[in-house]
């Protein structure tokens, strides 16, 4: 067992992306993220003898693009922002599925749309999980809901990356990213030659050589390179699904929420449950890959998904119970966090209401 | 056991850096404790809140009604007050908040700690005894604990420790009725 | 005995390329491959190539390559160089690619003095795309979005843009050359002008960068020995041809 510290969110994750060997990192500042630039700039000087690179980019067009560039020589870097800083980061999404790029990138998220606010949101869940860029393609996203499993996804996002070749999205938000709490810093992570991964490009000699291509070369074998990353996301779908579930076996009630609500749900529930109510909870942790399968075979119980949007990752949940049964929403915009209390009120709207 | 505190003030005042000193007492002190800070987009002279929740087990960061409410300034009062609980303490600094607060709350404290700061003998140190105060409303957090870590605070600047210690000290002792 | 005075350089596949007849790309795709074999460049190289008429290329060569999106071979180029500083990176663009579409991003590699090559294929026009206009486009001249009988107008699209002076102003960039390849000698001048500026890379200097100026008869609709006189009569007065930056001694 580690030593436990206390430490905030965007510094934690950023020592854990450090120590899974990802030592390139090009970026942006933009709150609520701006502490991890600030830790790798940091690091690198302080550090020396890690070798760790940081460059403040122009803007997250080009810091994304620095980061399709750097993975395709086989060397681990990312890049974090926040909603306008990853709007303009898609196209190098886009282009990292397509490249078969291992970029790894954090999006915490704050409300938009427009310049918006600083403070908590999950607005951007449909950007990250539908695919804000062009194209059809997919990213694996993972959402977090402590401190602590923010440095074990981020740690997980680049081998999650490598094992695919695509692109991780790991999506935080402003309180996740500010908030301090005890956490066990993950270890290093042993490195494998850069060289020595698929296709890195590296200067290929007599050898065959490795190319990052992206471009057309007509259209019967365009269909046949978007088929084989559909086969590519295919494979994420079919292995990737992670969730976690809590009190099913009895709930009537069944919260559904990610991140940081869902952490408030958490509490939630447990302040139902003292009250004699019978509520589970349902948390996705994979938002792409959907955990659909966690509400198979579920029936006869009423779904109250709980999000910092207008209603997003609902729709979701909506397509894994195929409609059929009652699913409720409950959602904050601008920034405010609804308290376990507030959706202790939903809960208990839900449960007067007769069926 | 759950407590749940809120402090806000304006930046500056040190109101967020009197939320992470206790935090890290009570970190000492065994318990789990989260710390959520809320900005405003202004660098200097903006709203400065945190959500602190102290507990035996893993809790929403995001509190449901504040246990204890620190006040600095009246457009925070106006903001937060609602979310105070009934059976709570709301603590205002009488100094800077005139404004009477519309809570159920029965336990309201009107310290004036922008005053006792400056008989301490320093303005900036209004959040060291605030500190000093809440402390003896959280008697899990051993007053020990507390102090090590405004020491520890001030680690860079070892002439302030003294200063700094007798204002938490002053806060501690403070009655008010 | 038979004696080689001549051959196709060993680092070209055996594709054809799909430029037009008289364009400047496939001249200097050639004098690049014939550095890559003289220099050595094959064993640890990497071209990035842009969007535009040589988005094909990579193909034409057996190296390792990057095909960058439109305008960010300098980004892309930059984290490649900077996961490994022990590669030669060579950064290919055109006009759209690298005065428009990534006009920051040139900017700010050469504002950090990234230690890659660029060469920058200057054509007044969109040629993949069909003539458009580009930031390039001389005043007067025409193009489908600058139609006649005005052609280009200052009011409208401002005036033709200077990489090569432009970038020379900036520190991190310690080599700035204006080339051609509208004859034999130029052709020479060319290759010599990219042989030091990828040199200057190998040494572990600044950005080193070569502007040509590229025929495109296609795209002008001239004759190609016409495009060739051309970039005498109209384009070299408004880009003059030289080195116009070599701060490689200071930079020792």
């Amino acid at each position: 067992m580690g030593k436990k510290e206390f430490l905030q969110g965007n510094q934690a994750m950023a020592e854990s992306a450090i120590r899974a060997g990802c030592k390139l990192y090009f970026g942006y500042p933009i709150t609520p993220s701006s502490e991890v630039p600030e830790y790798y700039a940091k690091a690198m000087i302080e550090r020396p003898e890690e070798g760790i690179t940081f460059i403040q980019a122009e803007t997250e067009v080009s810091a994304f693009n620095m980061v399709a560039g750097a993975v395709a020589t086989g060397h681990r870097a990312m890049t974090a922002t926040s909603g306008p800083g990853f709007s303009l980061g898609q196209e190098a999404v886009s282009y990292m599925s397509a490249g078969d790029l291992p970029g790894v990138i954090v999006e915490v998220m704050r409300p938009g749309p427009g310049d918006g606010e600083i403070l908590a949101s999950q607005g951007d869940y449909f950007q990250a999980v539908k695919g804000g860029g062009h194209g059809d393609y997919q990213t694996l996203v993972l959402a977090p809901y402590s401190v602590q499993e923010l440095c074990e996804l981020m740690q997980e996002s680049f081998e999650l990356a490598e094992k695919y070749r695509n692109p991780v999205i790991l999506l935080s938000d402003a309180t996740l990213a500010k908030m301090r709490e005890s956490v066990e810093l993950p270890g290093y992570v042993e490195q494998k030659d850069p060289a020595s991964k698929p296709n890195a490009l590296r200067g290929c000699g007599k050898n065959e050589p490795h190319k990052v291509v992206t471009c057309g070369d007509g259209p019967v074998q365009w269909e046949e390179f978007n088929a084989r990353l559909q086969a590519k996301y295919k494979r994420i779908a079919e292995n990737e699904v992670r969730y976690a579930t809590y009190n099913l076996e009895d709930a009537e009630i069944i919260l559904v929420a990610f991140g940081s609500m869902a952490r408030v749900c958490e509490s939630a529930m447990k302040m139902a449950r003292e009250k004699g109510l019978k509520v589970g909870m349902i948390r996705p942790i994979s938002l792409w890959p959907f955990p659909d399968k966690a509400f198979e075979g579920i029936t006869g119980k009423k779904f109250l998904v709980c999000e910092l949007n207008a209603g997003q990752m609902v729709q979701d949940v909506k397509l894994a119970v195929e409609n059929k049964r009652d699913v409720y929403f409950y959602g904050k915009l601008g920034g405010t966090t609804p308290s376990p209390k507030n959706v202790l009120a939903e809960i208990e709207k839900l449960g007067g209401e007769s069926k | 056991m759950k407590k749940e505190l809120l402090f806000s003030g304006i930046g500056g005042q040190g109101v967020i850096t009197l939320g992470e000193t206790l935090c890290d007492a009570a970190i000492k002190a065994g318990y789990n404790v989260t710390f959520v800070p809320f900005y405003g987009q202004e660098k200097r002279g903006g709203r400065t809140m945190c959500n602190i929740v102290v507990s035996d087990g893993v809790e929403s960061p995001i509190i449901s009604e504040a246990d204890i409410m620190l006040i600095f300034d009246e457009r925070s009062l106006r903001d937060y007050q609602s979310l105070m609980s009934e059976g709570g303490t709301m603590i205002l600094n009488s100094d800077l908040v005139e404004l009477e607060p519309e809570t159920a709350c029965k336990d309201i404290r009107r310290i004036p700690f922008s005053t006792m700061a400056q008989e301490v003998g320093n303005s900036k140190t209004a959040n060291v005894i605030a500190l000093g105060y809440i402390a003896k409303f959280l008697p899990m957090i051993p007053y020990d604990l507390i102090a090590a870590e405004v020491e520890r605070s001030f680690a860079a600047k070892p002439k302030l420790i003294p200063l700094n210690l007798k204002a938490l000290k002053t806060g501690y002792d403070y009655t008010d009725r | 005995m038979r004696k080689y005075v001549y051959k196709r350089p060993e680092v070209f596949t055996d594709a054809i390329t799909t430029y037009c007849g008289g364009c400047g790309h496939g001249i200097v795709n050639k004098l690049m491959a014939e550095l890559i074999d003289e220099m050595g460049l094959q064993e640890n190289g990497i071209l990035v190539w842009p969007i535009g008429c040589s988005c094909l290329s990579d193909r034409y060569y057996d190296m390792d390559a990057y095909m960058a999106l439109h305008g960010r071979a300098p980004a892309a180029a930059t984290g490649i160089k900077r996961a490994d500083p022990s590669k030669c990176v060579i950064v290919y663009q055109g006009d759209g690619d690298l005065v428009s579409e990534g006009m920051a991003e040139i900017m700010h590699a050469g504002i950090r003095g990234e230690k890659f090559t660029v060469i920058f294929i200057n054509n007044a026009i969109y040629g993949m795309t069909g003539a458009q206009m580009a930031p390039t486009t001389l005043l007067g001249q025409t193009a489908t979005t600058a139609p006649a009988p005005l052609g280009r107008i200052v009011d409208n699209s401002g005036y033709p843009v200077k990489m090569a002076e432009i970038l020379a102003e900036l520190p991190g960039v310690i080599y700035s050359e204006r080339v051609t390849v509208n004859s034999p000698q130029r052709i020479i001048a060319c290759k010599k002008a990219l042989k030091k500026a990828i040199q200057l890379q190998l040494d572990g200097k600044g950005m080193s960068f070569v502007e040509v100026l590229s025929p495109c008869p296609t795209g002008w609709k001239m004759a190609p020995t016409k495009a060739l006189d051309w970039i005498d009569d109209e384009m070299t007065k408004v880009y003059p041809l030289g080195v116009i930056k070599d701060a490689s001694k200071e930079a020792e």
